[in-house]
């Protein structure tokens, strides 16, 4: 294995693991896994340029899993003795009353190809260089206009060192693997005759120091923060109705995130608990329209070299020129749905069973162009930023924020407006994109659900929904 | 002391003040999917929360991991988060209060509940909702989850308290088909007595959620007199609290700045916290070791405190109010308990002179739709049409917008159903003048 960073201790030794796994599964489990983390985190918080709070943080313990079929047991504790983890496995083995299927006598190493690859560890630079960049973007961002009132400044970083012991046989395997991204997270608020508005941009990678300090933008992205927080003073009201959006690329995807990934992830598909249970072969989308979610990008945010089960991550293609191709398959609920795992399976900590989750989901790019789209648009909405969305699968009903949007009048971008939220089911919107740009874009968020609140990225290139309703205190868009 | 060596490798190593918050959890949750457990998990986990002062600067460590090193690592930590703190201000920990309300909150009978017995409710559960009408094509989910959870809290002041509680929840959630509508409802049940979890009212309340929504439409969009569904109410005064944090008060991000003393609010809305109330969000000391107490946020509309720490308390040159909460690493502001006062009239004398209005039953979206600082919301929702003061035809994928402060001045009156939330509200449902509704 290639690891770029000084290797360390196992958490715990195969001579455990594999006892630990015998006792979990004794009573007729047909998978055994032990999932360990240990994640060492820091961040540093600045108040109107000044350092306020600074920390490190470390998260250490193990999550066992035991599959039977269709049932799953899960337990967790942050004690790694051998006491604690045999009284867990044996915790757990006590859900089953059958005679173990096999005995694992034996791990064999599995080889973790390092997809994203870090020189320079955030975690080793000195907290000074942190707090420089955070003060640079206040600097830039206070001298915008003087009705900022607060600005926060925040460089968190994190890294999770992960080992995975499983067996389904004989021979168990063991995964090493290692993840490691940060944040420049930029809050500026911005005050005027007892009016208060926000700004919030939060660009992260999984990436070293580097990128952060020379490749990443930092200062136009707290000039543009502060710039906006300052024109939301006067923006008016958003209207309310249905009409043509026309939504920016990148974050936008966030549209796509909610209306429909969530549907395709086998924790919704697999109970048959989605819109789109049972939509692979059929249109659920405008032909225009191809989706990937795609865990093996680079030092994305989203990506990873192998999901928490050990599967390598993939590019996985979810629509196909309008038509649902595929789901995102984790391990367990791809049993309900006789599909292999394809390296989405996901989770926050040790402290959540995995199960499928997306990673860097994105519309490929289409053929027109973004200025044409708008100029093709007599009165609508332009959509430039979203604050975030949820869905509810089963009915396939999302909803989701503009923090950042325009009136679309005569093919042109004119005034900005707030307080826009616009709402539809999944099957719907997607069927009404009546057009496509060529500029993908990706934009970086944490996505919340059963396995707890993991990085992600959305995207699109700037597209247009023909209809869909548009929430605000506005009246109606004249 | 127990932490006898934490505190004196602290001193060792130059801190002039040292804490630490010990939390430990265990819980046990059960899922049901046709019939089965299909999920079934145990935890067993703690965390040490350690800080300090360095120089007259604040400094803060945390970890999970227990080993010979551990003080070490959380000492060291705290040194290096206060080298680079810059507050003007200096800081000290909290000697004690005069006097701290301690209550037995803990409930033995849930930890001595037989795991076997509740599988029996659960699955009862599962069967009457499958029962309750032929439309419910899935229970998606039964869920329930009991948790113990103990915390100790040390400084260098010889300041100890210790807190014991266990609470356990039950999720229950449906979902119906007609022909190619489909409809889901859930809810949630959290206390800490389950012997008085009454199931068949719990699976009527999804049923009976769950199949009123059928045939759901789209109202011309408008401004309509609005009533708000309890937990609705609850879920926005969580954003409306943050405004009253003494914190943003002073970092002039928060509407209500200025304003104390002053009516904000319409005269009908009381809004208490009552840490001090025996459930299963009781808690009689804060995150500094100050005493918390019961107190009045608004009365009749006029905004009576802040909620302060002892930092902010400082600033202000007041008492904290006990609500001094961790916020990432620094303490923030945080509240529980909070009650808002009904009224004695009935849901249905409530809404019997509202001609034409709407009434929000769900909402989806807030999280994402709130500027918490302006108070400007808008978010996705259905709910019901109000006809000549009664509930007429479902609505559905509609919009709820709105400004936080203007709607609690809008209050026009609220019903006598009191109910505790898991957010830790207590209220009523509530009838606004008027409310932006987006649909046709």
């Amino acid at each position: 294995m290639r690891f770029t960073h000084k290797k360390e201790a196992s958490m715990i030794s195969t001579g455990l693991a594999i006892k630990v796994l015998n006792e979990a599964l004794a009573t007729g489990g047909d998978y055994g896994e032990i999932y360990l983390e240990e994640t060492d985190a820091g961040s540093v918080m600045l108040e109107n340029g000044k350092v306020e709070t600074a920390g490190r943080r470390k998260s250490y313990g193990a999550g066992i899993r035991v599959l039977q079929k269709n049932a799953s047991v899960y337990g967790y504790t942050s004690d790694l003795s051998e006491k604690s983890l045999i009284n867990l496995a044996h915790g757990l083995a006590n859900r089953f009353s059958d005679k173990p299927l096999f005995t694992v006598k034996s791990i064999e190493k599995q080889h973790v190809k390092v997809t994203n690859r870090i020189e320079d560890h955030l975690k080793d630079v000195a907290i000074e260089d942190k707090i420089a960049i955070c003060r640079e973007c206040y600097g830039v961002s206070s001298a915008v206009d003087k009705r900022i009132v607060r600005i926060q400044n925040v460089f968190t970083d994190d890294f999770k060192r992960i080992e995975i012991f499983s067996a389904e046989g004989e021979v168990g395997k063991r995964y090493e693997n290692t993840e490691e991204r940060g944040r420049l997270v930029m809050v500026v608020v911005a005050s005027d005759n007892g009016k208060i508005e926000t700004c919030f941009n939060g660009p992260g990678r999984y990436a070293g120091w580097k990128w952060f300090k020379d490749i990443l933008d930092y200062k136009s992205v707290a000039k543009e923060t502060a710039e906006k927080a300052i024109m939301m003073l006067t923006a008016a009201e958003c209207p309310s109705g249905r009409f043509p959006v026309v939504i920016t690329n990148g974050w936008g995807g966030v549209l796509f995130h909610e209306a429909c990934g969530h549907s395709l992830e086998a924790t919704a598909t697999a109970k048959k608990l989605s819109v789109f249970s049972d939509s692979i072969g059929k249109q659920i989308a405008s032909p225009l329209v191809s989706a990937y979610d795609d865990g093996t990008l680079p030092n994305e945010w989203g990506s990873n070299n192998v999901d928490s089960e050990g599967h390598v991550t993939q590019k996985n293609q979810l629509i196909k020129d309008g038509i649902c191709v595929g789901f995102l398959v984790d391990k367990f609920n791809g049993r309900r749905l006789n599909m292999e795992a394809n390296g989405v399976s996901r989770r926050q900590s040790y402290r959540y069973e995995p199960t499928s989750r997306m990673s860097n989901t994105y519309i490929a790019p289409g053929k027109d162009k973004a200025e044409d789209i708008i100029k093709d648009t007599k009165l609508g909405i332009f959509v430039a930023n979203f604050g975030g969305g949820s869905v509810n699968p089963a009915t396939g009903e999302f909803n989701f924020s503009a923090c950042e949007a325009y009136i679309i009048r005569g093919g042109k971008v004119c005034e900005p407006v707030r307080g826009c939220t616009l709402i539809g089911s999944g099957k719907e919107v997607l069927l009404n994109i009546d057009r496509v740009g060529d500029d993908v874009g990706l934009g970086q968020g944490m996505c919340g659900s059963s396995s707890g609140s993991v990085p992600v990225n959305v995207g699109q290139p700037t597209i247009r929904i023909s209809e869909i309703t548009v929430g605000g205190r506005g009246g109606k868009l004249q | 002391m127990k932490f006898d060596k934490f505190f004196a490798l602290a001193k060792e190593k130059g801190l002039s003040e040292a804490q630490i918050q010990i939390s430990k959890t265990k819980s046990t949750s059960i899922n049901l999917f046709h019939h089965e457990i299909d999920n079934f998990s145990i935890a067993d986990t703690q965390s040490i929360i350690a800080c300090g002062v360095v120089n007259g600067k604040f400094g803060i460590s945390r970890t999970e991991k227990m080993g010979r090193d551990t003080f070490e690592f959380l000492v060291d930590g705290i040194i290096e988060s206060a080298r680079v703190n810059e507050k003007a201000e200096e800081v000290d920990l909290f000697k004690g209060s005069p006097k701290y309300h301690k209550k037995n909150v803990f409930s033995q009978a849930l930890a001595d509940a037989d795991l076997k017995d509740t599988l029996v409710l659960l699955h009862k559960i599962e069967d009457d909702l499958y029962a309750y009408d032929k439309s419910i094509t899935e229970v998606d989910s039964v869920a329930f989850e009991e948790s113990e959870g103990f915390s100790e809290f040390y400084n260098s002041y010889g300041l100890k308290l210790k807190q014991r509680s266990n609470f356990f929840y039950i999720v229950g959630s449906a979902v119906a088909k007609k022909g190619e509508e489909v409809k889901t409802n859930y809810d949630i049940c959290l206390s800490n007595d389950l012997q008085a979890f009454d199931e068949k009212a719990f699976v009527n309340g999804i049923g009976e959620g769950l199949i009123k929504k059928f045939g759901g439409t789209q109202c011309d969009a408008g401004k309509y007199p609005t009533v708000l569904k309890d937990d609705i109410f609850s879920h926005l005064l969580g954003y409306f609290l943050e405004s009253v944090s003494s914190d943003e008060i002073q970092r002039h991000s928060s509407c209500l700045e200025g304003k104390l003393g002053q009516k904000i609010a319409s005269s009908k809305l009381t809004i208490s916290e009552k840490p001090l109330q025996k459930n299963v969000f009781f808690s009689y000391f804060d995150d500094e070791g100050v005493a918390t107490s019961n107190k009045d946020i608004i009365k009749k509309g006029v905004l009576k405190t802040y909620l302060y720490n002892r930092e902010t308390a400082k600033k202000d040159g007041v008492e904290s109010t006990g609500n001094g909460s961790w916020a990432g690493n620094k303490i923030g502001i945080g509240f529980g308990n909070v009650i808002v006062k009904g009224s004695k009239r009935s849901f249905e004398e409530m809404i019997s002179k509202v001609e034409k209005g709407v009434y929000i039953t769900e909402i989806e979206g807030l999280g994402t739709g709130m500027n918490p600082h302006s108070g400007d919301f808008s978010c996705q929702a259905e709910g019901f049409m109000i006809r000549d003061g009664k509930i007429a035809e479902p609505l559905n994928l509609i919009t709820l917008s709105g400004n936080l402060f203007k709607m609690l001045a809008d209050i026009k009156s609220f019903d006598n159903k009191m109910k505790l939330h898991p957010s830790s509200f207590a209220c009523t449902d509530v009838l606004i003048k008027k409310m932006a509704i987006g649909g046709k």
